[in-house]
């Protein structure tokens, strides 16, 4: 059996502005797939959502052959996408715009990373 | 039935125990109920979340109960040497908080008594603070220790791990049994003792009766510090002088279900007699979870510098 973990590395945050996930460590995985589910949208935002990686959790790069994700997240929705050959860590580099600059104002996210042997 | 293998069995399980490469290093309990080295996945340790609503509205979850982060599979690999490996094979289980002053992060592991009687858990396990790369010289500084070759401030930067169960059974008599090495004060002075709660931990419910209200980084184990009891005095531990080296340490722990005691605690070489701390159990009852046997790990920052507890392995064993 392959082995394979779901981890949920935001769990419906509200997100304004620039942000970055945690390292997650992923070396024993040879694919993942981001899922980036918008729980409760705000009125004029997107995000754009770019794939990180990193050879010792402290220092991070663009994922070289994965292009960021733009997303509508004015309402309920998902968005999902495939990394490959990505070393140890990974994590996402985000940024909300279009959000007001109250701490509820933009959108509620939730971010799973799924990875696999 | 309770295992009994008379002195002749008893012998040969210590000799097979004594010539098993993997398990010779552990001394478990007659039945062995689990054995982790996370070299093949996570084998049921997974994140602790509070409870929610009849929506799956997790915005309900109590503010310092909703974010204990996902374990990890690591490699223990570092900026400075790359891939250090664990104690076993190449992946430990990593628990690692967020850089906020007081985040926790938990992994538990959900199980159910067949019987009660003694309950050991035995594992080889490390502790680091995130290494700080720059070119501040206040960094050579923390906590009160001054980098001098030997001791380095990464050490004051690490907070405090746990390691503790969640237990409830005879219709609804809910406790924790919790072991906690406190390597530093919350305001960051080294400590390194062994300390325990004289308070049972807050729960949604109490939450939700309006009877505590915490906040997120809140010490959702005991909040209040002065309810942190010291079983030891203090334990120096093999940190090795900078965050990127990691020695593994021996932790074996026996509890006792059927009297709801501590038994004792032996971290390498010392072993502490638990028989009188106690154990407190919660006044109200809670249906839902009986025979409820979970074991749970958790690392807490008191510096806002990420902190990580590595598992090499992990063994429950019972008499029972």
């Amino acid at each position: 059996m392959r082995h394979a973990q779901t981890a949920v590395l935001e769990r419906g945050e509200t997100f304004t502005g620039e942000f970055a996930t945690e390292p997650y460590e992923v070396a024993w995985a040879g694919e993942a797939r981001f899922f980036v589910q918008t729980v409760d949208g705000a009125p004029g935002t997107t995000a754009t959502l770019t794939t990180q990686l990193s050879p010792d959790g402290l220092t991070w790069a663009d994922a070289d052959d994965t292009a960021p994700v733009e997303m509508a997240t004015t309402a309920a929705g998902m968005v999902t996408w495939r990394v490959r050959e990505f070393g140890g860590w990974l994590r996402l580099r985000g940024e909300v715009h279009g959000a007001g600059s109250g701490p509820e104002q933009g959108p509620r996210l939730r971010i799973y990373l799924v990875a696999k042997e | 039935m309770s295992v009994d293998l008379g002195d002749t069995g008893e012998a040969v399980r210590r000799g097979m125990l004594a010539a098993h490469p993997t398990l010779s290093r552990f001394s478990p309990l007659p039945r062995i109920l689990t054995y982790d080295d996370f070299n093949a996945g996570t084998n049921g340790w997974t994140e602790l979340i509070g409870n929610y609503d009849g929506n799956g509205n997790l915005s309900t979850v109590d503010d310092h109960m909703r974010d204990f982060r996902p374990p990890q599979l690591s490699n223990c690999t570092f900026f400075d040497t790359g891939t250090h490996g664990a104690l076993t094979g190449t992946y430990a289980l990593k628990l690692a908080t967020r850089p906020y002053v007081g985040h926790t992060a938990v992994a538990i592991r959900r199980l159910t008594m067949a019987r009660k009687g003694l309950v050991q858990l035995e594992t080889y396990f490390t502790y680091k603070a995130e290494a700080t790369l720059g070119g501040d010289a206040s960094n050579n500084s923390f906590g009160g220790i001054t980098w001098d070759g030997n001791l380095h401030p990464s050490e004051a930067q690490f907070g405090a791990f746990t390691v503790a169960t969640d237990i409830c059974g005879d219709g609804g008599m809910r406790y924790h049994t919790v072991m906690r090495y406190r390597n530093t004060t919350v305001d960051n002075k080294l400590d390194q003792r062994w300390v325990y709660p004289v308070v049972p931990e807050p729960t949604p419910r109490e939450h939700l009766e309006g009877k505590a209200k915490l906040t997120y980084g809140a010490d959702f184990t005991a909040p209040d510090p002065a309810d942190w009891h010291a079983a030891s005095d203090p334990m120096g531990m093999c940190f090795n002088e900078v965050p990127t080296k990691v020695n593994w340490h021996y932790l074996r722990w026996l509890i006792d279900t059927d009297a709801r005691r501590n038994v004792e605690l032996q971290v390498n070489d010392t072993v502490l007699d638990l028989s009188d701390v106690p154990v407190p159990v919660y006044s109200e009852r809670y249906d839902s979870l009986e025979n409820l046997l979970n074991f749970y790990f958790s690392v807490r920052t008191h510096s806002g510098v990420r902190n990580f507890l590595y598992l090499d392995s992990v063994l429950v064993s019972v008499d029972w």
